[in-house]
């Protein structure tokens, strides 16, 4: 995921981004948080990316092409940070197909506010918090393995 | 006459990517959101080429393909797919497909472009 995280951020929006390993768990704040499921025989779960709306807008800015200054829809926001959490879930997917543990993916959903995402039983729930241009990316991983 | 290329993807995003990656080439690229609207599109322009996303609402890539090959009048228009799965059972399903290509995002823009140049002409726009 660390690897799928920064391929993205560099290669579709040039703007690198690291891992910080030892930072805390995330305090709930309001965010824009795209989010994609998984689902297989043996394992299901979701991934969600949370990014701040100050960051998303920066980011979808990066994506079109467009300058941080210039207006920037709330669809078009919302499409890039559902498109940039598809391609991470694609990679994890691919990870696992690989693994033996084939399984489809959803297309994105896009969750506006503060909020925490309730674990289920069983469920185990992993956070990857990356940096880049000064800003957090929260990636968060729920999978449950049958 | 302008190479005419059918994006079918539901992200607006990657069909803005797809639109301004060939915006140097005297190309014409038209658009549709989701598979049923790609080969309605795919029908009605008869593209040079489609590139086409995997995973969409409504109808996927890969249904669309399928669809798509089985038509006598549009079987034979090239098809690169691009999908987020680099993984080998992926990316093997795809190439039984008869896609000509694939791309895995994220993609550089000049990645398409190559891909896209082994199939189609593409002839750069006279500066302006």
């Amino acid at each position: 995921m660390t690897r799928h995280l920064v391929d993205v951020f560099d290669t579709m929006l040039a703007m690198p981004a690291a891992l910080l390993p030892n930072a805390e768990p995330p305090q709930f704040f309001e965010r824009i948080s795209g989010s994609v499921g998984f689902a297989g025989e043996t394992v299901t779960g979701a991934v969600y990316l949370h990014l701040t709306e100050a960051f998303a807008n920066r980011v979808a800015a990066a994506m079109l092409g467009l300058s941080p200054e210039e207006k920037i829809s709330e669809n078009d926001v919302n499409d890039v940070v559902g498109e940039a959490t598809n391609m991470l879930t694609g990679g994890l997917k691919s990870w696992l197909c690989d693994a033996g543990a084939d399984c489809a993916v959803s297309t994105p959903a896009i969750i506006r506010g503060a909020f925490d995402v309730e674990v289920m039983p069983n469920v185990a729930r992993e956070f990857l918090i990356f940096e880049s241009s000064g800003e957090r990316i929260i990636v968060e991983i729920h999978i449950k393995l049958s | 006459m302008a190479t005419k290329i059918l994006s079918v993807d539901d992200s607006r995003t990657i069909r803005m990517i797809v639109g301004r990656t060939f915006r140097p080439y005297d190309c014409q690229v038209c658009e549709a959101g989701n598979g049923e609207e790609g080969l309605a599109a795919a029908a009605r322009e008869k593209p040079d080429l489609i590139i086409l996303d995997v995973t969409m609402p409504v109808m996927d890539g890969v249904t669309m393909l399928s669809k798509l090959k089985e038509d006598p009048e549009l079987k034979a228009i090239p098809v690169i797919m691009l999908t987020a799965e680099s993984g080998r059972e992926n990316v093997l399903q795809i190439a039984k497909l008869g896609v000509r290509d694939y791309l895995v995002k994220p993609f550089k823009e000049e990645q398409l472009i190559e891909k896209a140049g082994r199939i189609v002409t593409l002839q750069k726009k006279p500066a302006a």
